[in-house]
């Protein structure tokens, strides 16, 4: 984006299409012009502005790890006009893409601690790219534990990459399916992402915890982690909200004064405790 | 000795401005209603009404803004953003209008630029017109100026005595204006000001602190029931810039715009999961006060409100922005601050665990 025209996006050519779920996919996207693939890089926790020319623009996370640069992935549930259009979208198509945005997670500062992930349903793409990017620096941290859970077994995405770290012998995978969920061969465990944290009782000490998932989540997971002993300080979290510009200018996505699109998303249960409950 | 406009002479600055190919801005009365708008001959330019109905911010962030236009190929997309904004002579603003640019400037300007406000800025002339009336809905100088203020002028046009206008000119933009019209201008003695204050309303160094201690306050609840979330008040507030972007076009291209959006619908925070971080009209318009008074105070320095009035005057149900303030104020006298350390109201050191949608 050489130009002035901040609104103005890459040009995009979708590079792979995957399913994850009957209504979730992903889409890889490498840019249509070598000179922005060249000039183009991003961190853990940055989001974007993804869209279809026709139907409009919306905002995801990057879901893949810098580690893995040279394109830029993204997954979305088909929920509404722009959804939609992203999932008729096929391999070769052209899409605009405007970022990356927002602040990061301070992957440096975790080295040498555990990291926990927690994440619920759609939760887990932007949690994905922190996740691979711990894994790729695998000697910087001592334990790798996710916990993942979702509605039921069918909206669990990224499957191939939950049977990759559940044989992994250098992290623990822990996946949960609300009670209802689950099919007869199911073998994780049942019950909702708090509960099953509280349960499985990770160990506070020298541990960072990422969370991310709908707000409601987000609710009942902090006091799970306050009374695991969790520091507010290292319990890190992605927020959401709706957002058009993505650069603070628009006005919509703050809670309190604090504008999701500049100040975060990325942001310590201190942050939010400090946040008025409006999110 | 100073510079005047006789009043006589202001069509012949805008015939002046035409034929020099300005585009000319200035309140003009359609179907009834004076409204800023683009002017085919200066004997359209009306300045019976005190204010127009909108505000001067639509010919720097326009209703709907061309960000790019595409066309779309089989597999391909081709896009294009050429730009570039008719030179423009505004004149007939008011002193809050002025002021707003200003305001304005710091949001598109932080980090991020945003090309086409900014090319619209410079490519405008603002005259604006000293007040020598106010009415209710006017409370300028409680917000800490007036009505003769220069800031975000070009120009500035003091009524006095004798059928002229005293003519400030404020920036090198100004005198450059001045400077290609000077035939209409005089030197001369001027008369005295004509120029109305209203009084100060309320006390504004209160509002703030009182905003940010009561997230959580009767107020929210009894005194905005009435909003019908129409947005009126901020389509036609000088300072509310919310916009959103969407895609016009059909099969063969189109065009990716910006258009303006309101904090008081409630689709504007709608998450796609049906989950909404402001539930009520009340959370609205909470959000609305905050945002003038406290977040873009914090952020930018000054408040997002000029004091205009237009969302008092032009409010359907008569919620009036300034009414509020007032009772902020006496609120804010009656029940001082904490002392400092103390925990604010609305921010618990627990957490909450319900969710906002049992909250205002």
């Amino acid at each position: 984006m050489a130009s002035d025209n901040i609104y103005l996006p890459y040009l995009m050519k979708v590079d792979g299409v995957r399913d994850e779920t009957r209504d979730v996919r992903t889409l890889r996207l490498k840019f249509a012009r070598d000179e922005d693939a060249a000039q183009f890089s991003f961190k853990a926790g940055q989001f974007g502005e993804y869209s279809v020319f026709g139907a409009g623009e919306c905002t995801f996370c990057i879901a893949n790890s810098p580690t893995r640069a040279g394109c830029v992935e993204c997954t979305f549930r088909k929920a509404g006009r722009v959804t939609k259009a992203l999932r008729d979208l096929e391999v070769g198509d052209t899409m605009g893409f405007r970022g990356p945005y927002g602040n990061v997670f301070p992957i440096e500062s975790w080295y040498g601690k555990s990291v926990l992930f927690i994440a619920g349903g759609i939760a887990l793409p932007p949690m994905r790219c922190v996740i691979w990017n711990c894994l790729d620096l695998r000697d910087k941290f001592k334990d790798i534990t996710v916990v993942y859970g979702a509605r039921t077994v069918g909206d669990l995405v990224y499957k191939d990459e939950l049977k990759e770290w559940s044989e992994r012998a250098d992290m623990t995978l822990i996946q949960t399916v609300d009670p209802g969920g689950e099919t007869p061969d199911w073998n994780g465990r049942i019950g909702f992402v708090p509960t099953v944290l509280e349960k499985a009782a990770p160990a506070s000490a020298g541990t960072i915890a990422i969370v991310c998932g709908p707000p409601i989540m987000l609710k009942f997971t902090f006091p799970v982690l306050d009374r695991l002993g969790f520091p507010r300080a290292s319990v890190y979290t992605t927020m959401e909200n709706r957002m058009k510009c993505g650069l603070g200018k628009c006005g919509r996505c703050n809670v309190g004064g604090v504008y999701i699109c500049k100040e975060g998303p990325v942001f310590t249960a201190e942050q939010v405790a400090r946040m008025p409950a409006e999110y | 000795m100073a510079m005047l406009l006789a009043r006589k002479n202001l069509h012949a600055l805008l015939r002046g401005a035409m034929e020099k190919k300005y585009r000319v801005v200035g309140p003009t009365r359609t179907a009834g209603i004076v409204l800023f708008a683009e002017l085919s001959d200066p004997g359209a330019l009306c300045l019976d009404e005190l204010n127009t109905q909108n505000s001067i911010k639509e010919f720097f962030f326009p209703k709907s803004e061309t960000l790019l236009t595409y066309t779309l190929g089989k597999k391909d997309v081709a896009i294009a953003d050429d730009f570039a904004p008719p030179r423009t002579v505004l004149i007939g603003g008011r002193a809050c209008d002025a002021r707003s640019l200003v305001a304005l400037d710091r949001l598109f300007g932080w980090d991020y630029k945003d090309k086409f406000y900014f090319k619209r800025r410079e490519a405008t002339c603002v005259i604006t017109l000293a007040c020598d009336r106010f009415d209710e809905a006017c409370f300028c100088t409680s917000l800490g100026f007036g009505p003769r203020a220069t800031e975000g002028s070009d120009i500035l046009l003091v009524p006095a005595e004798g059928d002229a206008y005293i003519v400030e000119a404020v920036t090198d933009k100004g005198r450059a204006l001045i400077a290609e019209l000077e035939d209409v201008f005089t030197e001369g003695t001027p008369g005295a000001e004509k120029v109305a204050y209203p009084e100060k309303k309320f006390d504004l160094a209160a509002v703030k602190p009182w905003l940010e201690r009561n997230f959580d306050h009767p107020i929210w609840k009894e005194e905005f029931l009435s909003c019908l979330g129409c947005g009126t008040c901020t389509y036609q507030c000088p300072m509310c810039h919310c916009f959103d972007i969407v895609d016009e076009g059909d099969i063969h291209g189109g065009a990716r715009c910006k258009n303006w959006d309101s904090c008081q619908f409630a689709l504007f925070t709608l998450h796609t999961s049906g989950h909404n971080p402001r539930p009520a009209q009340a959370s609205r318009w909470r959000q609305r006060l905050r945002h003038k008074f406290v977040y873009y105070a914090d952020k930018f320095g000054t408040e997002a409100c000029v004091g205009c009035g237009r969302c008092i005057r032009n409010c359907p149900v008569r919620l009036s922005i300034l009414d509020k303030l007032v009772l902020i104020g006496r609120e804010a006298a009656a029940a001082p601050a904490p002392p400092a350390g103390a925990q604010p109201r609305g921010v618990t050191k627990r957490w909450r665990a319900t969710t906002s949608i049992f909250r205002i």
